[in-house]
């Protein structure tokens, strides 16, 4: 055995030769089946472990552009997504306002809100929607929780609304539950009250809502509920505070009550009133 | 394992990648340089015997493994060329250029006649379109591979002592 040894060692070149010629002729010869098992096992045991180490390797390489493209693809969806939430927003807000519609017994006319009164507390705004749309002024304009306030001047396609909360505005309301009638009035244009009188029963909670006086906003509109109630300086009145049920501050999709007839009269009078200045 | 080594595994790898992606750029007529061969014939011209008939067994096992036509088909033939190769190392017998280009020609018609000679024997093949294959392809390759070995030496025998 020793001396097969030492053959192989003194010819190691041709021994060399020899073998692995060998095994490639050993591998020639062998029929398909053996081929295939031998290609398996050696893939398996040689080919994947170094594909599998190159791959390793590739990826960490690849693992800064890989970063890049996730970070873009997740500015990207944070966009989608946020775009996403503000139409549902949008969708509930305006199912919301189709309810308002089918519900509602005028003919009211949609109008979107362009801009607000730059004042810190907004006292009016303009909407999309002017003398093109038939809009009149003095007409009310409600949103999906109440009233909101009426147009005091038209455009061919906007409006001014001065919104309920303008100190100016003197709207006349009444406790929906005891009738009792009231204007709302402020001293400090954040705290709107209605001056009632002592013994009259409001509790707070109870709604308040338009008494449908002055010809401007019909009965009933829904203006806020009673927030609390405070003595008046004068004994014989009370002041009852009122939470709006509108938020003025985020007002986007309203509608114009469209009140023709009740205005047709009123409207005539104005004219003529004007007709009086101007002469 | 020595410097060495890690240099020459590292040709190797950089010869499958170029082999693999720029080589089916430059092909001329579907006549491609055999960048792995070429690399098997400097190795065993420098290495010698034992690392010509290892090195090119394990590299056209690869091959084999890699399109698995008749396995073992490369492993023989890149075994009797680095065997071929390796008997004029450099540390036995000096080459002039001329020399090394005329073995790198018969080393590629060598494999190549090698390889076709198995596919006859396995598959049954007619033996004289043998000639014409190598003539026609085995050659022109071998000249191919040879211009692209070339490049190094006229950059550094030609191209350089110019520019000095």
């Amino acid at each position: 055995m020793r001396w097969i040894i030492e053959i192989i060692i003194a010819h190691r070149n041709i021994s060399s030769l020899l073998l692995t010629v060998s095994l490639s002729l050993a591998m020639i010869s062998a029929g398909p089946e053996a081929q295939s098992k031998v290609i398996r096992y050696l893939n398996f045991s040689l080919y994947y472990p170094a594909f599998a180490t190159v791959s390793q390797i590739t990826r960490f390489g690849n693992v800064y552009s890989e970063n890049t493209r996730l970070k873009h693809e997740l500015a990207q969806t944070n966009a989608r997504l946020h775009q996403i939430e503000d139409q549902s927003i949008e969708n509930r807000r305006l199912r919301g306002l189709l309810g308002v519609i089918e519900d509602s017994p005028y003919e009211l006319v949609p109008v979107r809100v362009v801009a607000y009164d730059p004042s810190h507390l907004s006292k009016s705004i303009v909407v999309s929607g002017g003398k093109n749309h038939d809009i009149v002024p003095f007409m009310p304009l409600v949103a999906e929780h109440g009233a909101v306030g009426k147009v005091i001047q038209v455009m061919s396609n906007i409006s001014l609304v001065q919104l309920l909360r303008d100190p100016f505005s003197r709207t006349s309301v009444m406790c929906r539950r005891t009738r009792a009638v009231g204007i709302m009035e402020t001293e400090n244009s954040r705290d709107f009250f209605i001056r009632m009188r002592s013994h009259e029963d409001v509790h707070t909670a109870d709604t308040i809502v338009t008494a449908g006086l002055g010809g401007i906003y019909p009965k009933g509109l829904l203006v806020g509920t009673v927030s609390k109630i405070s003595d008046d300086k004068n004994s014989l009145f009370k002041r009852v505070y009122i939470n709006f049920t509108v938020d003025f501050g985020k007002l986007e999709e309203l509608f114009v009550i469209r009140l023709a007839p009740q205005w047709s009269a009123f409207r005539d009078e104005l004219d003529s009133l004007k007709i009086k200045h101007d002469k | 394992m020595t410097n060495k080594t890690f240099k020459w595994i590292g040709w190797f790898l950089l010869c499958i990648v170029l082999q693999s992606t720029v080589i089916p750029h430059i092909s001329i007529f579907s006549i491609k340089p055999d960048l792995l061969l070429l690399a098997l014939f400097l190795m065993s011209t420098k290495a010698g015997v034992m690392a010509g008939v290892y090195v090119g067994f394990f590299l056209g096992l690869g091959q084999d493994l890699f399109s698995p036509e008749i396995l073992g088909q490369n492993a023989l033939a890149k075994t009797v060329v680095g065997f071929f190769a390796g008997l004029f190392n450099e540390r036995v017998m000096r080459m002039d250029p001329v020399t090394q280009a005329a073995l790198l020609i018969v080393v590629f018609l060598m494999n190549d006649a090698l390889i076709m000679a198995v596919q006859i024997v396995k598959t049954g093949g007619e033996a004289h379109i043998v000639l014409g294959e190598l003539l026609m392809v085995t050659l022109p390759r071998a000249i191919y591979s040879l211009l692209l070995a070339m490049l190094p030496f006229v950059w550094e025998n030609v191209i350089q002592p110019v520019r000095r």
